[in-house]
């Protein structure tokens, strides 16, 4: 099964009309380059997993559109760096050019920069002070040298190195966990969840969120560009899960932590289905 | 080259399972259970307090059955069943929550303020640092089980290898899980410390690493099992079957409590019965450390001293509910629970009871070795055990008079439904020759003490005579009229002294309750053909404690043989004079020895009797607890 869950396309289009809100577009070069990212058709897992755990948290979904939307804006941005020459050089995103290929590398940056700033922007303008404080708190720790770009940073250094496992996840854990685990707290922190909702969410979203990145690397080696919307290959130069335990093994430790991410979800009962189905997507995406 | 080809089948992913979970992956159980606190930014000590107390209930959860069965053992009768296992176990769960959750608060903020200012190298010192601090507690809570295994397993140790063994790596999977959880603890807060950043990620070892390090802390623990055991140590070596075939020789033995040696001296020309039977052949028994009635008995009755047969007073206490009783014999164990338990209003007072005694007495030897036996009215032998003799306990004739289903107060069952068909007569007997030597005619007060008494002994006189006295082997008897009159008549009070002629009165009430039982006691008193009668005295609640008198008689002069005239005994040599005269090998644990003519060499020896039946008894009825406390205190032995 590779079709997305039914419940993604009343969030998807909540989070899409939040993020045509948000971005402007027909104003200049950056703007223009900020929406050509941030609008391009994508699934839109992040965002989709804040209003699904703000909604499991008995919050109103409604309430947690904008941390949706700014967590997509977050992703969107790093997008944008990843694919820059001077990083992964990647060629193809979402389906269409690299955003530096369409506008250059200068205002690829800088429509970088402004999507992040927009997103904590979103915070500061959408919530109260104190709720506005940890959202950012909280995204800032998952963007920061902890977190994105402490990922990315040990990734760039250690292209045509060996690595270790521990490094391998400790890439990861930056590049695609820790924005997991903070769109899952961001969301249950919406609906105003006590500490065990977010605890059981935390891990739920640690293991997907490694899981993601195992079936990236499998659809890096057996995925279709024209589903994935990106070139395969790429991390030809790269040491992966698949590096380490081979296709079968990396698609065994993905559906393991997917098993244990719904495990950590038991509390919620049966409330908790549609992240379950978030898994399961997870797990047999194509693309 | 990177070496980015798929491994089919690849045999290393059991390993990166491995290093995944230690990484904090495939995980959603018990770190979540410990560390839902720590997911959010908070203070290092509300991080500190929320883990500890969730390891404090994980350990309360481990500990508290372990616990209350090493308690069980250390305080004898305060278990007397599965109820009282998961009373105690409940408690003893709350009290190591407590003080393990504390400890583990203690722990992690120690640690984390030893890894506070480590810079870059804070991640590789907090591992270390909560590593140590786990292998610290689990080390401790491993000996500490190993010792408390030692003290528990009263009955098998290393002779029974296969409990030890089971134990052993029970303990060793407790302490591990603890010592992960305070490892857990310490790292969440070392992360907390740090200004709320990410957790420092877990470090594991993988399976075999663990299952070397479970197999080393076993081999440690039985290590300490067989270095703290000493070869002395077990409590019940294998006990040899003891057979005695009868050889005709019946032996009664009546046990008065109160008697004065020298009112007894005074009046000794006009009591005819007691007189004979006391007269000649007796011996003089050393006073006893205590006036406490249950605990001087049981030490006569069991020839062992009272710390090894375990009751020490009347008046124990129960916990709330828990069956068993919590005695003063407990050790530091027993007076801390009691304390905390008195403190918190959990406990309420209770009768000293069989459950409690440690030790065999000399009926249950000889019943036992193959010889019928019955027992009258001793201290500390409710409830009686389903199968051991006749036992008409101290209990019996509260029941007698109260009706209903038995609650192990006479045994065997069978013999409840006689008495109860006798009840009537016994009891108007009694009665009657209450009235009759004591008339409600003069000094009403203490003609009521006398007619109490006497009625009471009248009452156990009657229920003994009512027994098959001459198919059994050996009999016991105990009255406790003579302590009863003159503990009521004397014991002094905050009001002053008695008028001399107050004094003078109660004095010779005291005696007339002499004469009274010189009467009563006349049936049992009398040695017919085949029959030794022993006599035991004791001053009763008296201070200073006083002598006792102990004595035989019988119809052909073979008690000549019994008791050594010339001989200075203690109370710890009637078990072995009354085993010995009735032929019964006598045990190297007994602390007296046989006054008996016979050189010690002719004595048979075993070396231990094991300890009493702990074979349940037959308890369908109403326990009369209350009833009994009330009793006991409207005739002054609880205050």
């Amino acid at each position: 099964m590779s079709a997305l869950p039914r419940f993604f396309a009343a969030y998807q289009r909540r989070v899409t009309a939040e993020l045509e809100r948000l971005v402007p577009r027909d104003q200049g070069p950056v703007e223009r380059a900020m929406a050509y990212t941030a609008l391009a058709p994508s699934k839109e897992v992040r965002a989709v997993l804040v209003l699904a755990c703000a909604e499991l948290c008995r919050g109103q979904v409604e309430r947690a559109v904008p941390v949706a939307a700014a967590i997509e804006l977050v992703h969107s941005a790093s997008l944008i760096l990843d694919d820059l020459p001077s990083m992964d050089d990647a060629p193809l995103r979402r389906g269409q050019r690299a955003n530096h290929l369409e506008f250059g590398e200068a205002i690829a940056i800088l429509a970088a920069f402004g999507l992040l700033n927009l997103a904590f922007g979103t915070f500061a303008r959408a919530y109260e002070p104190e709720l506005a404080s940890r959202l950012t708190s909280i995204t800032s720790d998952a963007v920061g040298p902890g977190g994105l770009i402490g990922g990315q940073a040990i990734d760039l250094l250690a292209t045509d190195q060996q690595i270790s496992f521990e490094t391998l996840e400790r890439i990861h854990r930056g590049k695609t966990g820790a924005l997991f685990v903070a769109a899952a707290t961001c969301g249950a922190l919406t609906a105003g969840a006590a500490a065990e909702p977010i605890a059981a969410l935390t891990a739920f979203a640690k293991n997907l969120g490694l899981a993601f990145q195992i079936v990236d690397d499998l659809l890096d080696v057996e995925g279709d560009p024209a589903l994935t919307g990106k070139a395969v290959r790429e991390d030809a130069r790269k040491t992966t899960f698949v590096s380490f335990s081979g296709v079968d093994g990396a698609r065994q430790l993905a559906e393991e932590l997917c098993g244990t991410a719904d495990r950590a979800l038991a509390p919620f009962g049966d409330k908790a289905d549609r992240l379950r189905e978030l898994s399961a997507f997870v797990i047999s995406r194509r693309s | 080259m990177i070496e980015n080809t798929p491994h089919p089948g690849d045999t290393r992913v059991d390993e990166l399972r491995q290093q995944l979970r230690a990484l904090g992956y495939l995980d959603a159980g018990v770190n979540r259970f410990l560390l839902a606190p720590a997911r959010e930014r908070r203070r290092p000590l509300a991080v500190a307090l929320g883990a500890g107390a969730r390891v404090g209930l994980l350990a309360g959860a481990l500990l508290g059955p372990a616990a209350a069965i090493g308690v069980g053992a250390r305080i004898p009768g305060l278990v007397s069943g599965v109820r009282d296992a998961a009373v105690l176990a409940l408690y003893l769960a709350v009290l190591f929550s407590v003080a393990v959750g504390v400890l583990a608060s203690i722990t992690s903020l120690t640690a984390a303020s030893m890894v506070r200012g480590a810079g870059q190298r804070f991640t590789s010192r907090a591992r270390r640092v909560s590593s140590a601090a786990g292998w610290v507690v689990a080390i401790a809570c491993l000996a500490y089980l190993t010792l408390w295994w030692r003290t528990a397993n009263a009955s098998f140790g290393w002779s029974a290898p296969i409990w030890t063994t089971a134990a052993l790596i029970l303990a060793v999977m407790i302490s591990l899980l603890l010592g992960h959880a305070v490892r857990v603890t310490t790292l969440a807060v070392t992360g907390a410390a740090r200004g709320g950043g990410s957790l420092p990620p877990s470090q594991t070892r993988s399976w075999p690493l663990v299952f070397a390090g479970a197999v080393i802390a076993f081999v440690g623990a039985a290590a300490l099992l067989v270095v703290t055991t000493s070869a002395g140590t077990t409590l019940d070596p294998d006990r040899p079957p003891l057979t005695v075939a009868s050889v005709g020789q019946r032996i009664r033995l009546i046990a008065i409590d109160g008697v004065d040696t020298t009112i007894y001296a005074q009046l000794k020309p006009s009591l005819r019965h007691l007189g004979s039977a006391l007269g000649d052949v007796r011996a003089i028994l050393s006073a006893q450390d205590t006036s406490d009635p249950a605990r001087a008995w049981t030490t006569i009755a069991t020839g062992v001293s009272p710390e090894r047969h375990g009751v020490h007073a009347i008046e124990t206490r129960r916990l709330a509910g828990v069956r068993g009783v919590l005695t003063a014999g407990g050790g530091a164990i027993g007076r801390v629970i009691g304390g905390a338990t008195d403190m918190v209003r959990l406990t309420r007072p209770a009768i000293a009871s069989r459950d409690e005694r440690q030790a065999k007495t000399m009926w249950e030897v000889a019943e036992e070795a193959g010889l019928r036996t019955a027992v009258v009215n001793w201290w500390a032998t409710w409830p009686a055990p389903a199968a051991g003799g006749i036992v008409i306990t101290d209990r019996a004739v509260l029941r007698l008079e109260r009706g209903g289903a038995l609650d192990a107060e006479i045994a065997p069952a069978i013999l409840y439904d006689q008495l109860r068909a006798e009840w009537p007569a016994i009891r108007d007997y009694a009665r009657a020759t209450a009235e009759r030597a004591f008339p409600a005619t003069i000094d009403t007060p203490i003609s009521d003490i006398l007619r109490r008494s006497g009625e009471l002994d009248a009452t156990i006189a009657g229920i003994a005579r009512a027994l098959p006295v001459d198919s059994l082997d050996f009999v016991t008897v105990y009255l406790p009229g003579p302590d009863i009159v003159q503990n009521a008549l004397l014991a002094t009070s905050d009001r002053g002294a008695f008028a001399p002629s107050s004094a003078a009165a109660r004095i010779e009430a005291i005696r007339r309750y002499y004469l009274f039982l010189d009467g009563l006691l006349a049936p049992l008193l009398e040695a017919d053909e085949g029959t030794v009668v022993f006599v035991v005295t004791q001053p009763g609640r008296v201070q200073p404690p006083g002598d006792g008198l102990f004595a035989a008689t019988s119809a052909h002069g073979t008690a000549e043989r019994m008791i050594d005239r010339s001989a200075k005994g203690t109370p710890l040599d009637v078990a072995p004079t009354v085993l010995n005269a009735l032929g019964v090998p006598l045990s190297r644990e007994l602390g007296g020895r046989s006054l008996g003519l016979a050189s010690p060499q002719a004595a048979r020896y075993v070396m231990t009797y094991g300890r009493p039946s702990t074979q349940p008894s037959s308890r369908s009825g109403q326990p009369l607890d209350q009833e009994m406390i009330d009793r006991l205190r409207s005739l002054g032995y609880v205050k």
